[in-house]
């Protein structure tokens, strides 16, 4: 039975500040993009905070043949130019890079991991660290799988200390192939070692979907089919698919944002109260939406989902080409550049009440949101003629850019009459907190440094989402139904204003 | 009028006026901004405040240093601010009042507009601050109370102006006769209101410190040696009882966290406190050292050293502030990169275990510019029982010597 250890009484009443301890991260793929633009500028700004314990540090590994002094000079060129404090304090960015370290790993040789783990005790000797270990792939999916086998035959994932794997999503592309990579992780670490990263969990503003619903007493009775007639989830991009034509086209919107970012979002929306935030409990609540939620087979698909693509279009004032005119994109693309779908959650408190979906590339603006849509007066108190200008409540949940809440509201017109209007009543985050909030990564990172995985995804949760996603997937490869196309720059194809008007609904212009 | 109104005009000024002006010029300066902010619209966004903060400034100086730090914090975050002065009694005479105004615009999010007012209290009002402030105060919103200099502890006019509020902040380390005052303090919170906060922003200061602590002794294989220190050993700035605030702060968090009880303590010559605490049979020898002051705030603790042994194996960690820095001999390729210049404040950690190499671990400290100090301290409250009960154990040990 494992012992719960008693906190550090010395820590209590340091409010935000949590602390880790000290362990070596191993970065594979630390000359890559991920590495530059998001881990040394997080790792940086953690240690501007002083969340990074004496005897951190960091190994870069990967194929790039590098010094020490040379990936220490390559890590402060990325950090000046990501991190999102400006100016860069250079004392704090010293005493980062003396902890950076390098090895030349190539993933397939096992001689290299070798010389890792010789690099790692002779680290963990002089840095007092008891073999605390953070295996971060931060290189594509395709290669966790190798490392996590090359670490285990050098016998780097055990020993003394902890020892953690995180990888970053896709966690797999169907149910099959995340199956395979699980079955892998596990055999190399224990479950709860195993970090996945989605990012998007690491927002503030996500995190904060919990704390609205749960620290609050007023929304919770009211959260339920009783009330809230449906909800609208919109994940909305203007760019396109940039430089990721191969990977894009390979994916498409269902894969790459309605599987992880948007079903996430229909979990935090949906689940039940947990006992507490603590990942267990937390992430026991987010599989149990994932399996409740009524599987799409057979001509529900037709029915409940509708795929698109985008032809050429004018975003943002400047027009743009369509998807099929991309860089590494098929000329006879079928791939949706844009996806949305009508869910049901069965359970006691969701009966009934429709989910909507919507995921897409070149749409008008870059938004994020969630919308709680209530059902309208059973009675109407002031005659038809003055309700006429006034919306059911709604609760707007703004992921991002302008991350807030509004409630929607009808109010009276000032007048002699009487005529009543919607109004909102809004929170912004921006204006309304005393600290400013810590990018996904750095409070990622440091949850992986503490140990607690609740903003990580659980394996049951990965497969719980690639089971409702793979026979729509499978069914959009027949062909059913038929992909549509939509302008860049409008809110997708005329198919998924259909899908919601033939509920008698309409989505939400965000 | 001192000569900070000059730095920003005031959108309105009375002399002689009531606070029954007062508030019909907010309300006036408020429905103006949201309706120019509305434009075309026919809804106005709804106004925006997070907290009232009350500056009471006892001189013109404070009174500067309040309106800069009150509008630096007003920039980001819309709060109404007042700042209270108060002035020798004019015959016939009972408020001179301004109303500054600041409009932030967030790139995504409608503008806000920060209000500070300043209020110059003649003769007997002053007394009752509570009256004078209650109808300026936002609803539910917190107040916070920062009283800068040394609060009347025990006297009408502080007990009036703390009924309306919900924190009051002081910084210890700017106290007159700080040994009195502070003792006066710890026995303030037993007749304020249950709902009081206390901040300190020489408390705030000691962050550092007690985050560099805590880290030592949170890895598990670590945390045994808290039941194992034998001693402890504080460096202090400057001498005399009233510079011991900031060490007595330290040895009372630790004590009060690890339940230490104190035997005994004696000052010596030269700034030397020995205590003796007591705890589960062992003994715990603390020690305050006087150092030079330099360059050093009076009563700054400058170093912390914490010996001990546990199963076995020893270990001592000690914190510096600012310690010498050794010259570089050697360019790595960081030093190739161009350099601001070098202005922020170091915190040297050693760490020894058993018979391992030191450990050096060095962390910046951000400057302690007063607004951010105070931004730290209210983004979390100013309730906080390990302040009040650091500052318990503070005050039993420095009535000891």
């Amino acid at each position: 039975m494992k012992v719960e250890e008693a906190p550090n009484p010395l820590a209590e009443g340091l409010h935000d500040y949590r602390i880790a301890v000290p362990a070596v991260m191993v970065i594979f793929g630390a000359t890559g993009d991920l590495s530059g633009r998001k881990l040394l500028p997080a790792l940086y700004n953690l240690a501007r905070q002083r969340s990074l314990p004496a005897g951190f540090a960091v190994v870069g590994a990967a194929m790039t043949e590098m010094s020490d002094g040379a990936f220490r000079k390559h890590a402060a060129q990325r950090i000046r130019q990501f991190s999102r404090t400006q100016p860069i304090d250079d004392r704090v960015l010293d005493a980062l890079l003396s902890s950076l370290h390098y090895v030349t790993v190539d993933f397939g040789r096992l001689e290299d991991f070798k010389a890792l783990g010789t690099k790692l005790d002779e680290l963990d000797a002089a840095n007092h660290v008891p073999g605390n270990r953070i295996f971060y792939c931060a290189t594509p999916p395709p290669t966790y799988q190798t490392i996590a086998v090359q670490l285990q035959a050098a016998g780097l994932n055990k020993g003394e200390g902890f020892h953690r794997i995180v990888v970053e999503k896709p966690f797999g592309s169907d149910l099959q192939s995340a199956r395979e990579l699980t079955q892998t992780l596990q055999k190399v670490f224990t479950e709860d070692s195993v970090y996945r990263i989605d990012h998007y969990l690491g927002k503030e503003t996500v995190q904060n979907i919990l704390a609205f619903r749960f620290a609050n007493s007023i929304f919770e009775p009211v959260w339920n089919s009783n009330l809230i007639d449906s909800v609208q989830i919109t994940v909305a991009e203007e760019i396109g698919i940039e430089n990721r034509g191969a990977y894009y086209d390979r994916a498409g919107a269902l894969r790459d944002i309605i599987q992880n970012h948007g079903l996430q979002l229909v979990t935090l929306t949906a689940m039940e109260p947990p006992l507490a935030f603590e990942s267990g409990a937390v992430r026991d609540e987010k599989v149990k939406v994932l399996r409740s939620i009524r599987p799409l087979i057979g001509e529900d698909i037709e029915q409940s989902t509708v795929r698109g693509q985008y032809t050429r279009g004018w975003v943002l004032g400047e027009q743009v080409g369509g998807y099929r005119e991309e860089k590494n994109v098929a000329p006879d693309s079928q791939t949706e550049t844009y996806a949305a779908l009508r869910l049901f959650v069965d359970n006691w408190r969701w009966a009934g009440v429709p989910f909507y979906i919507r995921a897409g590339k070149r749409l008008p603006k870059r938004i994020t949101e969630i919308r709680i849509q209530f059902k309208r007066p059973p009675h109407l108190t002031f005659g038809r003629d003055a309700m006429k200008e006034v919306d059911p409540n709604a609760i707007t949940l703004r992921i991002q850019p302008e991350e807030g809440i509004s409630l929607k509201f009808g109010a009276k017109v000032p007048s002699a009459g009487l005529r009543i209007r919607s109004v909102t009543m809004d929170f912004q985050y921006v204006t309304s907190f005393l600290v400013e909030a810590p990018e996904a990564y750095e409070r990622l990172l440091l949850d992986c440094m503490i140990g607690d995985p609740t903003l990580f995804t659980r394996a049951d949760e990965v497969e719980a989402a690639w089971t409702l996603v793979d026979p729509i997937e499978s069914a959009w490869r027949d062909g059913r139904p038929r992909l549509q196309t939509y302008a860049a720059g409008s809110w997708g194809p005329d198919a998924a204003a259909q899908l919601l008007n033939a509920d008698g609904r309409e989505w939400h212009r965000p | 009028m001192s000569a900070t109104q000059d730095e920003a005009p005031p959108v309105w000024h009375g002399e002689d006026v009531t606070i029954g002006d007062v508030l019909a010029a907010l309300g006036e300066i408020r429905y103006k901004f949201a309706r120019a902010e509305a434009g075309d619209e026919e809804l106005l966004h709804p106004r925006n405040c997070v907290m009232t903060l009350i500056g009471i400034a006892p001189t013109e100086a404070h009174e500067h240093v309040a309106k800069r730090t009150t509008q630096t914090i007003g920039m980001q975050h819309p709060a109404q601010a007042i700042v209270i002065r108060e002035e020798a009694p004019i015959r016939g005479r009972y408020l001179d009042a301004w109303i500054t105004t600041d409009v932030r615009r967030p790139e995504v999010a409608c503008a806000v507009q920060c209000e500070l007012l300043t209020l110059h209290v003649h003769g007997k009002a002053a007394d009752h601050l509570g009256a004078l402030l209650d109808p300026l105060l936002v609803s539910g919103v917190p107040t916070y109370l920062w009283w800068l200099g040394t609060p009347p502890f025990g006297k009408r006019e502080l007990l009036d102006a703390l009924r309306v509020c919900d924190g009051l902040v002081v910084d210890t380390s700017h106290f007159d006769e700080p040994y009195n005052s502070f003792r006066r303090m710890a026995g303030m919170l037993k007749v304020a209101h249950h709902r009081l906060g206390l901040g300190d922003l020489q408390w705030a200061r000691l962050r550092p410190w007690r985050e560099t602590i805590a880290q030592f002794f949170t890895p598990s294989e670590r945390r045994s040696f808290l039941r194992g220190i034998s001693e402890m050993g504080i460096d202090y700035a400057g001498e005399g009882r009233g510079n011991r605030i900031a060490a007595s702060l330290v040895t009372g968090w630790i004590a009060s966290a690890m339940g230490w009880r104190l035997r005994r303590a004696v000052a010596g010559s030269g700034g030397v406190v020995a205590a003796i605490y007591e705890s589960g049979g062992r003994s715990i020898e603390v020690q305050f050292r006087s150092v030079p002051q330099g360059d050093r705030v009076a009563g700054e603790v400058s170093a912390v050293r914490i010996a001990g042994a546990s199963l076995g194996k020893s270990f001592r960690l000690s914190v510096h502030h600012n310690p010498p820095r050794a010259r570089r001999v050697s360019r790595t390729p960081v030093d190739v990169e161009r350099r601001r210049q070098d202005t922020g404040r170091v915190l040297l950690t050693l760490i020894e275990i058993g018979d391992g190499e030191p450990l050096r671990h060095v962390q910046q400290l951000e400057p302690e510019a007063e607004a951010e100090l105070l931004l730290d301290l209210l983004s979390t409250g100013t309730h906080d029982e390990v302040y009040n009960r650091s500052m318990a154990a503070a005050s039993e040990l420095m009535e000891k010597v």
